[in-house]
């Protein structure tokens, strides 16, 4: 495995890299600005996103908070692992992190399965069809990272380990920008209105 | 290094639990408390689980300045 040292200072190389960090405010602009647009028809139709917003449960929201923060925790310690090449603990540490990102999808799913059987679904209001387009489009970066750390365990598993801390950097800073982006969606969509 | 990492996730834990809770109340201040936990969460987890704090101050930059303005113009809008 690599252990060379790189220089974060170098504004070239944020952990991570350059090409993750440049996607990530890609990520952060476009869910910004879906946001923003939300807030807007928000002031326009107050009462509705209010009553739309108590229809919504706030404890899946703050649960599905707290299990993304910790896969994120989980995320932060594998990669130290990984950079003082302790191969053993860094696997387990990515286990946990993969176990708390599918237990997202699976609070997602009983919360989604709610909705819909309520019948709230894309069509229903202007809030419920920026819940659908905001939460679904999250989820799908979630299950993508999903894979990408999928992908960094098989790297691991294996004998003759070409992962780079690069690849794995890269990995992370795609499973943290999942967090990112619910960070900034979990208030506005459950909490504000 | 881990201690400083655990101190953050159990604040982040923290803040996203006191958050849930005054959802709850009735204030005109609370929409501008809870966006303002948010984005201590989002620090937390770009400085430090990202590892920020070690980049370059331009990267530090330029997501706090994404931040202000995303807060800002919430804020305006809320108003």
């Amino acid at each position: 495995m690599e252990t060379s040292k790189i220089d974060y200072k170098n504004v070239y190389y944020p952990p991570g890299g350059i090409l993750l960090w440049i996607i990530i405010f890609l990520e952060l602009i476009t869910f910004g600005m879906a946001l923003v647009a939300m807030v807007y028809y928000g002031n326009q139709e107050p009462d509705l996103f209010h009553e739309s917003r108590l229809l919504l449960n706030v404890s899946f929201g703050t649960i599905n908070t707290i299990i993304l923060l910790t896969s994120g925790f989980f995320m932060a310690l594998t990669v130290r692992q990984i950079k003082i090449n302790n191969k053993l603990k860094a696997k387990k540490l990515l286990i946990v992190t993969i176990i708390f990102g599918m237990l997202f999808l699976v609070v997602k799913a009983f919360e989604y399965y709610a909705k819909i059987q309520a019948g709230l679904d894309l069509s229903y209001n202007t809030f419920f069809t920026f819940y659908w387009l905001l939460t679904l489009f999250h989820v799908v970066h979630v299950v993508v990272g999903l894979v990408i750390l999928s992908t960094v365990y098989s790297g691991l598993n294996k004998e003759n380990n070409e992962t780079l801390i690069e690849d794995s950097e890269a990995s992370a800073a795609f499973w943290h920008m999942c967090d990112l982006i619910w960070l900034l969606l979990f208030p506005i969509i459950y909490l504000i209105f | 290094m881990e201690k400083k990492t655990i101190y953050t996730w159990v604040t982040l834990l923290v803040l996203t639990v006191i958050s849930g809770i005054i959802s709850t109340q009735t204030s005109n201040y609370i929409p501008i408390i809870i966006i303002l936990l948010a984005s201590f969460k989002f620090i937390g987890v770009a400085f430090d689980f990202m590892e920020l704090r070690k980049a370059n101050v331009f990267w530090k930059i330029l997501v706090l300045s994404f931040l202000t303005v995303f807060n800002t113009v919430v804020l305006i809008m809320l108003a």
